[in-house]
């Protein structure tokens, strides 16, 4: 006897329901699906079973007996994760994917002292994530998506629940998962899409009311500073080797002089200090963070009310190294009536962060250039200032000095808006509506005293910085308003039972207005006031504002036969006034298909093989990311000239533009292969891709004889990325121990296709570097380094290379063999590019009884670093130079020694030409976190009426595998100077507890 | 949506198809065709032509501001940077300016005898930056219109043609500028400089680096292009200014002696002469400057009954105490010590308001481009020496040699040089007299270079004022005559390099 059946299936975490799960009776090949209320009908015979099943859910049973009604709640299987995947506009099941997608959820970083949600997306596959900066305030990564395909903009497009944001500006716990479109799969967004997408999903209130509050605290400290010579007697001894050693015939330091330091260093530590500055300048950090979150609802409105706070203080001394942030995160939703569904949100914060009055750069460019010989504060508490005279530091920067004395403070306001509305159609048809308003206020307070020193041995007072400037004030107000608008209108239907059509078709509008306004101030009359109407003299006003408009229509079409074969087609149509009318329309589609091995009847007996998804993809995507108005010939104002003791404004152009100039277009091929194996206890995810990007908007290098203009912008260059990627996860148990295995790499080959036969060289870096056809993007591009001189005859019967040269000296190779080393020598250094070839990730978790400990490892391989100047290079510029110098130079007794002669390196002559002898491997494996953590027993806690709480401890960054010893090797890949905030670790602890 | 939405217009700029509209436009493109004048590459920067003395055996420069340490030791290279690469840049600046200047201001409504002048200021400058590419590189490309792309192809053009097209424009400028202007137009080009800069190209054209094959009707050319400037002196109101020391300073700029000078200014473009002179000293006069001033009986210090090795400063020629400040000088109203000026001992005085007495407490501590002195390109007394050379050069010293020599001397109360001189000797006369006249000017160095000498004064040791050697020079007379053209030039075209580098 047959009865008809109907019911919804929801998730019983959230109560949201299921679209698409699965209903079976059991043993049979009856049964259904639920749309998009997750409500099904059904006729089945009395008594018999019923599966309940969906993907990410554990499988429920229910035997038909009188019901006619069904409300069937499943339970998220955990070990399932990211069975629903955020794409372009919408959601997907993750088995049906036909593009390259790469998912995070938040709570695998739970707990982990993240300040930065993009800090926390290394070891995703296929991702290079470089944090080149660690300063609180600004600690933001660097993201790269399957390599480099411009010389443009390489950012990828963010988006927060579908606008355009930074995810920088959004607290971490806030965000629920993250997705990263990697191939075909972003063209829905089409001209800005060319670098990736990266979709992040904020979190959503449920039916289930649930407070939550977790703390942590953490301690941090650079992982690696240079080994400077703090010794300021082997300073000065190596000091005047190297000034003699450089052709010069006066020692710096006169023996005289060394003797009275050496001699008067026990008694008098003013006039004689042995200063370790990274002791003096540099503390230990600390960041502290709280999250409260309330989160809540009914069927008919849900919200979450969250509140962070993160307090951070820097490594570098004094208050002006701090940064606070206050999160708010909203989200709520009303079903009005059955057809209407409204909701808003508000992400976003109020925070401001201080850095040192003549800036975070700055200071670490003096930190890297003190010496050992300066003395820190005098007994009177005056900043002091050597009597010993050193070549180059006529008026020495104190690093004290510039850490402690004036201020600068960036308070920043910056939230996101959106409301939306969902309202059903006739047909089926979902109508979907969302606005967003993305608002940043941000006001610069920056003051700059008068900075004085005192000669240690004869007291007399030195300005540092100049008094016609100083005290002085420099304001900066941002103003940004960035609007967004799309409607999208979506429609599904199962057709015959096996043709699963679903089409979206929207439109959107995107502006963007940028403007700020400044102005400095002096004539102070001391440190007090830092008002900008303190002041009695104006130096200078200044703002610039600028707009820029985006349109676009789009669509896609996806279409599933018998739940084995898998079709998306895609297409976005955009304009954009960042190019000239007639260049403003771009059309970029998309094609992608999947097959469903294990849903064949030739593997329906294999039960071992949960899923097997073969997947391919093709797109076309571009990139829109050019200076604004780049199409015209600018005159720019300010070359100015007086006549008869007056300011005369002048003007000229000071760039060639081109016209004609348009989209970067990439086209990308993809293709994969998901495979499940052993109820999804192992799951192994492949993909290889190509893409090549046409029609690169690049600076055309110009002669001087042009003007001296710099290059117009033009779509000249093809650049290839090839690579592979492969994620693998196994979890399974032993006994109580529950592990997780899982790993990923990632290989990625750039090679300029065509430049049009130009070359360019240091493109848009500072290091020496050329982007040539037949090679990858930035190669390095240096003399060759054959070894040390162990003679003057040697020297002699060699290539002549200047007239210092000497044993001991770097010998170069006579490429050419024209008897002289020059810049004709230069040879492109093989596989050597500023980008990594390899990354890769891998960790484990174990669990055991309430105890978990979690380990993430993360590396980069085939890079090469190539850092200059202060420290890095001896006694640059009136810089110190590092230990190694002292005991591995070579001199007459150490032919065998990994250094050249010791010889001060201003000016990049002889051996600090630009050689592959500097070249250094940046490749590192780095321990980036490890967690332990308890949870607390649930019987303890439910006395206390506490649902969960865990407590745990949390390392980052303490261990790193590299051959690169001068710093730390992420901070300086791309850079060429040590100048910057180095990578910190940080040991945290605290507590999370859910109520 | 309408498309319309995407027609954004710059806020914030003009653009070049709209700007050529105006007189005021037309008057702001010239201004920026003056711009590069005060770049550090040409006469600008912080203190590019008091750097380029150390370049010479005059002075020293030691933290090698501009790489100019690289150049007088030898050690440039095409990569060197520094000046070698900012000169060529910033030549072309100007070039390319006044090349769209002259192609455009005809659009523009305005006056045009007004016009026509405008046009000859930048002919003028166009000659004048063409000049220098030509002195320091030789040949360069030469560039008439305005940039377009298609100039990247071009090789470098003879030096003799690149000096044709010099000398037609300065002939162009000369016949339409006026000899002087009103007091809000002051440091633009006058006919007089037109004529001046036209003696100073022939003048070395005509001198030994220029000139291999010494054809001496050049000495000619250039003796009648500075006897013309002498010529008109009354007209265009040139003279000797009478205070040697007082010449180079801001309160008497536009003097009757000033021809042509770079025009400067604070805040907004102002150089920083007094902050090397006063604390940097990386323009440090030495020992063989101090050694070659004169005593002020007109002998040499080892010749003279009025040396005193105990006091060996003391009664030299009046230029060095306008010059030089030593130990034991009083400078800033203090007493210069031993190590007041640590480098050298000396510090240059000349195109730095500090002296003897205290520095009034506004002025005192003037920083990085707060210095408004005026940098001269040309002035009347070096008129004076460049046809006392030519003539002696083209048919030996006669009176007017000795008369252009003695005005000179007389200004600052040297003894007057008596006649009986041969060539030779007075040649030697005449070189030590511009080595003394124009010390810490950057003229020294060119001079060094057109009498093919530098290889026996710049080579070897160079000494602090008591006897200490700083360091060891080189000059390859085979390459370092000339610069390289810079490397990231060759890089993008396809020019010749100089010989050796």
């Amino acid at each position: 006897q047959e009865v008809q059946i109907s019911g919804q299936v929801v998730s019983a975490d959230d109560s949201q329901p299921l679209l698409g799960a699965s209903i079976r009776v059991k043993g049979t090949a009856n049964g259904s699906v639920t749309d998009m209320d997750g409500s099904f009908k059904l006729n089945v015979p009395q008594g018999a079973i019923l599966v309940f099943s969906y993907i990410g859910y554990l499988n429920q049973e229910i035997e038909v007996r009188d019901q006619s009604f069904l409300k069937v709640a499943l339970e998220a299987d955990v070990q399932v994760l990211n069975s629903v995947v955020v794409v372009g506009y919408g959601t997907q099941k993750k088995e049906s994917l036909t593009g390259s997608i790469a998912t995070m959820e938040l709570t695998t970083k739970e707990n982990q002292p993240i300040t930065n949600i993009s800090n926390a997306l290394q070891g995703m596959p296929g991702l290079h994530v470089n944090l080149s900066n660690s300063m609180p305030g600004v600690d933001r990564a660097r993201i790269r998506i399957r390599g480099v395909g411009t010389l443009n903009n390489s950012d990828p497009l963010v988006l927060v629940d579908g606008i355009e944001y930074p995810m920088d500006e959004l607290n971490p716990d806030d965000i629920a998962s993250i997705s990263v479109l990697k191939d075909a799969s972003a063209a829905i967004y089409g001209s800005r899409a060319a670098n990736g997408v990266i979709l992040v999903t904020t979190k959503k209130g449920n039916d289930r009311s649930q407070v939550n509050y977790n703390y942590y605290f953490g301690v941090q400290k650079p992982t690696t500073l240079p080994d400077a010579i703090w010794d300021p007697i082997a300073y000065m001894k190596l000091k005047n080797e190297a000034a003699l050693n450089s052709g010069k015939t006066k020692p710096q330091y006169s023996d005289a002089q060394i003797q009275e330091y050496e001699e008067g260093m026990s008694s008098d530590p003013y006039l004689y200090p042995a200063s370790n500055w990274f002791d003096i300048a540099l503390e230990n950090g600390y960041v502290q963070k709280h999250n409260l979150s309330v989160s809540g609802g009914s069927d008919k409105f849900k919200y979450r009310l969250a509140l962070g706070y993160l307090d951070r203080e820097g490594v570098i001394i004094g208050p002006n190294n701090h940064e606070k942030k206050y999160s708010i995160g909203l989200n709520t939703s009303a079903k009005v009536n059955k057809k209407l569904e409204v909701g808003l949100t508000l992400n976003g914060y109020y925070r401001y962060y201080t850095q040192p009055s003549y800036t975070n750069g700055s200071f670490w460019k003096y930190l890297m250039r003190t010496l050992p010989i300066m003395p820190d504060r005098l007994e009177d508490g005056s900043y002091g200032y050597t009597w010993l005279r050193t070549s180059g530091r006529n008026n020495w920067e104190h690093p004290t000095m510039i850490a402690k004395e004036g201020s600068y403070k960036k308070d920043v306001q910056r939230f996101l808006s959106t409301v939306y509305a969902n309202y059903k159609l006739p047909l089926d048809i979902n109508y979907h509506v969302k606005f967003g308003i993305d608002k940043y206020d941000g006001y610069l307070k920056r003051f700059i005293p008068q900075m004085v020193k005192k000669q240690s041995k004869t007291g007399q007072l030195y300005n540092w910085n100049n008094p016609a400037t100083a005290p002085r004030v420099y304001n900066n107000d941002y103003n940004d308003l960035n609007i967004h608008f799309y409607n999208t209108l979506q429609w599904q239907k199962v057709i015959a039972e096996k043709h699963d059509l679903s089409l979206m078709l929207g439109a959107s509008y995107d502006k963007f207005g940028n403007s700020s306004f400044g102005a400095q101030m002096t004539g102070y009359l001391d440190a007090s006031l830092t008002a900008l109407d303190a002041g009695t003299e104006r130096l200078d006003i200044f703002g610039n504002s600028t707009k820029d408009v985006l349109m676009s229509y789009f669509g896609r079409l996806n279409y599933m036969f018998d739940e084995k074969y898998l079709l998306e087609a895609a297409f976005r149509y955009d304009g954009s006034s960042r190019f000239a009318p007639g260049n403003r329309w771009g059309f970029f589609p998309s094609l992608s298909a999947g097959w469903r091995l294990d849903k064949e009847a030739f593997l329906e007996g294999v039960s071992v093989i949960d899923l097997l998804k073969l997947r391919a993809s093709v797109g076309i995507l571009g990139n829109q990311a050019v200076p604004l108005y780049s199409y015209e010939n600018s005159i720019t104002l300010g070359h100015n000239y007086s006549f008869g003791g007056q300011l005369a404004s002048g003007a000229a152009a000071t760039a060639y533009a081109d016209p004609s100039i348009s989209w970067e277009t990439t086209t990308t091929y993809n293709i994969g292969v998901d495979l499940d194996l052993w109820e999804s206890k192992l799951s192994i995810t492949a993909d290889y891709y190509k893409k090549r990007t046409e029609g690169i908007l690049r600076t055309v290098n110009l002669p001087a004889q042009v003007g001296n203009l710099s290059g117009p912008k033009q779509n000249v260059g093809v650049v290839d990325n090839s690579g592979y990627e492969l994620t693998a996860q196994y979890r399974n148990q032993l006994g109580p121990l529950q592990y997780t295995l899982r790993g990923n790499m990632a290989y990625n080959e750039n090679e300029v296709v065509d430049l049009d036969g130009q070359i360019l060289y240091s493109d848009g870096t500072n290091l020496p570097t050329i982007t040539q056809e037949g090679y990858p993007m930035n190669s390095y591009f240096v003399l060759d380094a054959i070894g040390i001189f162990q003679s003057d005859d040697e020297v002699a019967n060699h290539a002549y290379q200047s007239k210092n040269t000497r044993a001991g000296y770097i010998k170069y190779r006579d490429v050419n063999e024209d008897g002289i080393i020059n810049g004709d020598d230069r040879v492109l250094v093989n596989s050597s590019s500023v980008m990594p070839k390899y990354t890769y990730g891998f960790g484990v978790n174990l669990e055991y009884k309430g105890v978990s400990l979690s380990a993430d490892f993360q590396g980069v391989g085939g890079v090469k670093i190539y850092p200059t100047a202060n420290l890095a290079f001896p006694f640059n510029n009136g810089a110190n130079a590092t230990w190694d110098w002292v005991h591995d130079s070579w001199t007459p007794d150490r032919p065998n020694a990994s250094l050249p002669i010791v010889t001060e390196s201003t000016g990049k002559r002889d051996n600090f030409q630009n050689s592959d002898f500097w070249l250094r491997d940046g490749s590192y494996l780095r321990l980036k976190n490890i967690q332990l953590s308890y949870n607390l027993p649930s019987a303890w806690l439910a006395k206390l009426k506490i649902q969960r709480m865990s407590v745990f401890v949390n390392a980052q960054n303490w261990l790193t595998f590299t051959k690169y010893k001068d710093f730390d090797p992420e901070s300086v890949l791309n850079a060429s100077t040590l100048y910057h905030y180095p990578m910190l670790k940080t040991f945290s602890t605290g507590a999370n507890i859910t109520l | 949506c309408d498309p319309d939405l995407l027609d954004t217009q710059p806020e914030n700029k003009y653009v070049e198809s709209n700007f050529w509209k105006s007189k005021e436009a037309a008057y702001a493109a010239l201004t920026a065709c003056y711009a590069p004048l005060g770049y550090s590459g040409v006469y600008g920067g912080d203190a590019t032509p008091l750097w380029e003395e150390t370049a010479t055996p005059n002075s020293y420069n030691e933290t090698n501001s501009m790489s100019f340490n690289a150049l007088a030791s030898g050690q440039h290279s095409a990569s060197t940077g520094g000046v070698i690469s900012s000169r060529w840049n910033h030549c072309y600046s100007g070039i390319g300016r006044c090349n769209t200047l002259l192609a455009r201001i005809d659009e523009v409504e305005m006056d045009e005898e007004e016009k026509v002048r405008m046009k000859g200021e930048a002919h003028f400058l166009r000659a004048l930056y063409y000049f220098i590419l030509r002195t320091y590189y030789g040949d360069a490309p030469l560039v008439l219109d305005p940039p377009v792309r298609e100039h990247s192809d071009l090789p470098r053009t003879p030096a003799s043609e690149v000096i044709q097209q010099v000398l037609t424009d300065l002939e162009t400028a000369s016949d339409v500028l006026p000899w002087s202007y009103g007091s809000s137009d002051l440091g633009r080009v006058t006919k007089g400089a037109a004529m001046a800069l036209k003696a100073r190209v022939l003048f070395y054209e005509a001198s030994p680096l220029f000139n291999p094959q010494n054809d001496m009707n050049r000495w000619k050319t250039a003796m009648e292009a500075a006897k013309a400037v002498m010529d008109v002196a009354d007209e265009a109101g040139y003279d000797l200014y009478p205070d040697y020391r007082a010449l180079f300073l801001p309160e008497n700029e536009h003097n009757e002696e000033v021809i042509f000078d770079v025009q400067f200014i604070y805040p907004d473009g102002g150089n920083s002469f007094d902050l090397i002179c006063r604390q940097y000293n990386t323009n440090a006069p030495l020992l063989d400057l101090a050694n070659a001033y004169l005593m002020e009986d007109g002998l040499p210090s080892d010749l003279s009954p009025l040396f005193d090795a105990a006091n060996p400063y003391e009664n030299r020629d009046p230029r060095f105490y306008a010059t030089v400040v030593f130990p034991g000088d009083t400078f800033m109203g203090e007493e210069v010590s031993e190590t007041r000026f640590a480098i050298t001992g000396f510090g240059q005085k000349k195109y730095s308001i500090y002296d003897e007495e205290a520095a009034p407490a506004d002025k005192a501590d003037l920083k990085s481009k707060q210095s408004e002195t005026n940098y001269i390109v040309l002035r009347y007394a070096d008129i004076l020496m460049m046809y006392a050379e030519a003539k002696n050069e083209f048919s030996g010293p006669d009176a007017e040699v000795y008369a252009a020599l003695n005005a000179l001397r007389t200004r600052v109360g040297m003894p007057v040089l008596n006649s009986g001189h041969s060539q030779q000797e007075m040649r030697e006369v005449i070189r030590h007299e511009r080595r003394i006249e124009f010390a810490g000017e950057g003229l020294y160095y060119n001079d060094i270079r057109r009498w093919m000498i530098a290889e026996q004064v710049l080579d070897g040791p160079i000494y602090t004022w008591d006897k200490k050697q700083l360091e060891i020079r080189k000059f390859d007379k085979n390459r370092d005559y000339w610069w390289p053209v810079p490397q990231a030039e060759l890089d993008l075209t396809d020019m010749e390099q100089n010989t050796g580098y």
